[in-house]
């Protein structure tokens, strides 16, 4: 019986072999084998059912085989031998299964209150096998941008799965605003200058000689920060050489006063109807590639058509379907300015980041009566009222919108004669 | 109109500023207290019967009341006519918009009628008379009338009676020729007997009379009462068509049409100077009382604004264009809204639009503009003609199904709407190509150079072609402006672009308030419907803590609203879902009664400044300072007087502003 037994040993020892070999040149770690599936490979003589529980109960044993539940009733699938051996070299049984359900979670790691959960272990008796696993370097903590008070495990040699990372937006787990804002500036640019015409003209109508200089005072006087912006500028044309200059001078007064100020012989014009060449979004993720703007993350037209999503809601572009084909145009086209994108970029590195009336991209939008008005933007409007503490009659925000100063209140009132 | 208090407070302000205080006051009580008889006001107001006459009088004659006698007990009631109060604010608009469109004199006879309110033809053309009579003397009577509302002037804000001796009136025939025109352009109307009931007492009165006369044995049953409501539509437009009776006897007389045809267009009405305008005009029945159509007026304004937004999106040459073809387009057109109970049920309201063809809008565009501007350059094989050329024969969405897309975001629809018709005109290119040019020579010879293949890159189009290139930008235009409804024949649905408009407007108002992640936030929610904020994070690519802030700044400005979604039937509030959404009508609501707060407050401000100034006001008021206050006041005191009407010009310019943006919101 002895000789049998040892016998038997060897013989599955030599099947579980075989059968792991085979299992493995028939597919990757991820392929579920049923039992049928194992049969079919020909290691087990037969059809020795008995001879197939005994030789995968083995292999599971040595943690080669991993069980699963599949819809179909149990499967295998296989695990390399090296983290088999991780395993195996494991102390107890609770470290091996907090560090099997670290495992299973895979490239989303898991919540170690969830361990918990799943073990239903004690609390320190999981804090202890993930300090143990830890200092092993068989895991590691990580962050998940959806979760991202969560303490979370992963395989350590795993790298987080996108949806734990946030795909390309994020870096170490946040939001990255800047990189993003980046891009829309380059998308925006594109787009710009690909779907209107850069047309040399002036304003439209007649009326252009008087009505230039009529604009010019009033942007004047609604855009303080104008003063603040032109020395800078012209900073950079003693820098600048040679056939930039000119069209830089002209830009320069576009980016400050908006539309109004328009030099006269450049201006973006709508492109006429059916035009087809409006970029697409393929469009964009080729430019953005060809030009390779980002290291290490590649943009997929996913990624841009996001980037392109949030532009539209911004109101600086617009959808516009020609032919089936969905191209992407500037929204008020004439009122863009006409700015080189580098030479914008130095003008902002130079502000230094200052807050420059002009926005960063496109133009202002309309203003209306309400935003006008010191009430639009009153933060005690809901308190005003006639007799209350805040009232028409002591309002600040008028009289200052009004230029009216003080001292006219306080003036007494004595008879007034001619 | 559905008054809330702010502008109820703003009715009465408005009142007070150009009619006076008692007036005024008695149409606050009117509006406090709704319809009341002549002993009810004497006990809310304690003034007495005389007084109260005299105030309603006044309001009476400029058309700010309803009354209605009732037949058994010989009671008067009045109820206020909210509409017509707001509209003073628009004085000064509609006269520049009659002065830019009509002409200098017509604009000096509207005023004429504004500060007189309804007034019989023969009594307008005496007043003129003596006008005439002292031609030397032009601006004698508008001053004269003046004195009693020194105010008014002011109100016109910018637009300021500025008196230019050949602009006014100085014959009878041209008095007649230009009444005329204000009656054909449906900027005057005629008073009936049933002009100064309020619509709900119209609607009473009519219902009865179709019940006396068709529905003796009373209205049984689903079809019965769809033909009630049917005649009930028909006796209401009837009693509103009654007011257009003046403009209908002008019709019928030839000349009229005659004269219309020579002159219609948009500025050049402006050149039938004062020669041509003796020329034989049918008189008008002086009896007749006229007053201002404040409907027409309206529609006449949306035109401009619709003028200005088009050159803000597009461009002042394609704007230009568009101005020309919605005044060819809005001759007919009464008012901005239709009416749900009579004008929605015909179910052939388009009749009302009708479409213009490219060679009348060519025929009516001045000379001076060089349509060649404002338009792109490209190659002609960049350029997909057929596409550009698409014809959407029927309007985007049935007028039921607005106010649902309203909801479900427009976005969507209008892509499958553009799908649905690309593949379509996908298949009938080669047809397409073949009708573009066998239609040239049966316009103007020349005309459809744009289609032919032959074009090369610089290739000049003639004046319709590059008219044409316009209107189909137009055409193509996310806003919708115009439809290209057939071949060379064009219309615009108003109602789905001026809510486009709106959306443009209040995303104006979110830009300016919440900055570019406010109107971020808004557009997406507007796409999308109703988001969590997870998700929102996600579409607009923000932080957490920034979308939160942004959020909660704009639900407390209105402009988006919050739900909570239980998950289940224990509603825990934790467990619950909250989703963002954005509600355009309601922000929307909200955002008109802040711009009438606003305005009142202007109008507050006013009064506190002219409590400031009183004292040099009082002096301007004597009869040797008025009218040379710079020479007789003494520098000091001129210095304050021209400050103040500086400040006053400003405030009444300010409430102007506010009332675009609450004209556009409400009424357009």
């Amino acid at each position: 019986m002895a000789g049998d037994e040892a016998d038997d040993a060897a013989k599955i020892a030599i099947l579980k072999d075989a059968l792991y070999d085979k299992v493995r040149d028939h597919g990757s770690e991820l392929r579920l084998f049923t039992q049928k599936d194992l049969m079919e490979l020909g290691i087990i003589p037969a059809g020795n059912l008995l001879l197939l529980v005994r030789v995968v109960q083995a292999l599971t044993d040595d943690k080669l085989f991993v069980g699963v539940n599949s819809g179909a009733g149990i499967a295998w699938r296989w695990r390399s031998r090296e983290d088999a051996k991780k395993y195996t070299s494991l102390p107890n049984d609770e470290t091996m299964m907090v560090y099997a359900v670290v495992d299973e979670a895979g490239a989303d790691g898991i919540w170690n209150r969830t361990i918990k959960h799943k073990l239903n272990m004690h609390e320190a008796v999981v804090k202890n096998c993930i300090k143990y696993l830890e200092t092993k370097g068989y895991i590691a903590s990580m962050k998940n941008v959806e979760h991202p008070n969560k303490k979370m495990y992963i395989k350590a040699n795993l790298r987080p799965s996108e949806r734990a990372t946030g795909g390309p937006w994020f870096t170490d787990g946040e939001l990255d605003s800047v990189f993003i804002a980046e891009l829309e500036d380059i998308v925006f640019e594109y787009i710009k200058t690909h779907s209107a015409y850069l047309g040399n003209q002036g304003p439209p109508r007649d009326a252009a000689g008087l009505r230039a200089p009529n604009k010019g005072i009033v942007k004047t006087e609604a855009e303080p920060s104008r003063g603040v912006k032109r020395p800078a500028t012209e900073i950079t044309n003693d820098d600048q050489a040679g056939p930039t200059k000119t069209h830089h001078a002209d830009g320069t007064a576009t980016s400050t006063s908006g539309a109004a100020g328009r030099p006269r012989g450049k201006v973006y014009l709508p492109m006429p109807a059916g035009y087809r060449h409006y970029p697409t979004v393929l469009d964009i993720a080729q430019m953005i590639n060809d030009a390779s703007f980002t290291n290490n993350t590649t943009l997929g037209p996913h990624e841009i058509q996001q980037l392109v999503d949030v532009l539209t809601y911004d109101g600086l572009i617009e959808p516009i379907k020609v032919n089936g084909r969905r191209g992407y145009r500037v929204t008020r086209p004439t009122k863009q300015d006409t700015v080189a994108f580098s030479e914008r970029r130095k003008q902002r590195e130079q502000d230094g980041g200052v807050l420059i009336d002009a926005p960063r991209m496109g133009v202002k939008p309309p203003t209306n009566g309400l935003t006008e008005a010191p009430c639009g933007k009153c933060p005690v409007f809901e308190l005003c009222e006639e007799g209350g503490p805040v009232s028409p009659g002591n309002c600040v925000y008028f009289m200052q919108w009004l230029d009216i100063e003080d001292s006219v209140l306080a003036r007494p009132n004595g008879a007034v004669t001619v | 109109m559905l008054v809330t208090q702010n502008g109820a407070e703003l009715c009465a302000l408005l009142i007070d500023e150009i009619y006076g205080e008692l007036p005024s006051r008695i149409f606050a009580v009117l509006l406090n207290r709704g319809r009341s008889s002549l002993p009810q006001l004497v006990q809310y107001t304690s003034m007495s019967p005389r007084q109260l006459r005299h105030g309603l009088a006044v309001l009476n004659q400029h058309s700010l009341l309803y009354f209605d006698v009732n037949s058994d007990n010989g009671m008067t009631v009045y109820e206020p006519n909210t509409d017509n109060a707001y509209n003073l604010a628009r004085i000064g608009k509609v006269l520049e918009m009659v002065d830019t469109s009509l002409s200098p004199s017509a604009k000096d006879v509207m005023q004429s009628l504004l500060l007189s309110g309804q007034t019989r033809i023969s009594d307008l053309v005496a007043a003129y008379q003596s006008k005439i009579d002292h031609a030397s003397n032009v601006a004698k009577l508008v001053k004269d009338e003046g004195d009693d509302w020194p105010e008014l002037n002011g109100t016109n804000g910018d637009v300021q009676v500025v008196k230019m001796p050949d602009t006014s009136i100085n014959s009878a025939g041209q008095l007649n020729s230009v009444l005329c025109r204000l009656v054909e352009a449906e900027l005057v109307e005629v008073i009936h007997k049933k002009t100064f009931l309020s619509p709900q007492d119209i609607l009473r009165d009519v219902e009865k009379e179709t019940l006396d006369k068709y529905f003796l044995a009373g209205v049984k049953g689903g079809k019965g009462k769809i033909e009630f409501q049917e005649k009930v539509a028909d006796g209401l437009r009837k009693v509103r068509d009654e007011s257009k009776s003046l403009k209908r006897k002008l019709e019928q007389n030839g000349t009229a049409a005659k004269r219309r045809k020579l002159f219609s267009g948009v500025g050049m009405s402006n050149g039938n100077g004062t020669h041509e305008e003796e020329s034989g005009d049918p008189g008008l029945d002086p009896k007749q009382v006229i007053r201002i159509n404040w409907e027409k007026c309206l529609v006449e304004l949306r035109n401009r604004r619709l003028y200005q937004f088009v050159a803000d999106m597009i461009g002042e040459n394609t704007a230009y264009v568009y101005a020309v073809l919605l005044k060819l387009l809005t001759k007919r057109l009464a008012r901005c809204r239709l009416d749900p109970t009579i004008d929605i049920k015909e179910g052939e309201e388009d009749i009302g639009v009708g479409f213009v063809t490219t060679d009348e809008i060519l025929d009516n565009l001045k000379t001076g503009i060089d349509l060649s501007l404002g338009l792109g350059k490209a190659t002609k094989d960049k350029i997909s003609s057929k596409a550009a050329e698409v014809i959407h024969e029927h309007p985007p969405k049935k007028k039921l199904f607005i106010a649902e897309a309203e909801v479900d975001g427009d976005a969507s629809a209008d892509e499958e709407d553009e799908e649905g018709s690309g593949s379509e005109s996908g298949e009938s290119d080669a047809e397409y190509e073949v009708r573009g040019r066998s239609s040239a020579p049966v316009g103007n010879g020349t005309k459809v150079k744009f289609a032919d293949a032959a074009a090369g890159k610089e290739q000049r189009l003639d004046r319709p072609g590059q008219l044409r290139q316009h209107l189909l930008l137009l055409a193509e235009s996310t806003q919708h402006f115009v439809r290209h409804c057939g071949p060379d024949e064009w219309t615009v649905d108003f109602v789905p672009l001026m809510h486009t408009l709106c959306e443009a407007e209040l995303d104006s108002v979110i830009e300016q308030r919440s900055g570019k992640p406010g109107l971020r936030l808004v557009r997406l929610l507007r796409d999308k419907g109703k988001l969590d904020e997870k998700s929102l994070q996600n579409v607009a690519l923000m932080r957490k803590a920034e979308v939160q802030q942004k959020m909660l700044e704009m639900q407390t400005a209105g402009f988006v609203h919050i739900q909570e979604v239980p998950r289940d039937n224990k509603a825990d509030v934790k467990k619950s879902f909250f989703l963002w959404f954005c509600d355009i009508e309601k922000s929307a609501t909200h955002l008109v009664d802040t711009s009438y707060r606003t305005m009142v407050r202007c109008l507050q401000i006013l009064e506190v400044i002219r409590q400031q100034e009183k004292d040099v006001l009082m002096l301007t008021k004597r009869t040797d300072v008025k009218g040379r206050e710079k020479d007789v006041m003494r520098k000091e005191y001129y210095d304050r007087y021209s400050r103040f009407r500086e400040n006053e010009k400003k405030l009444f310019a300010q409430v102007m502003r506010l009332d675009d943006f609450v004209s556009l919101l409400r009424d357009f």
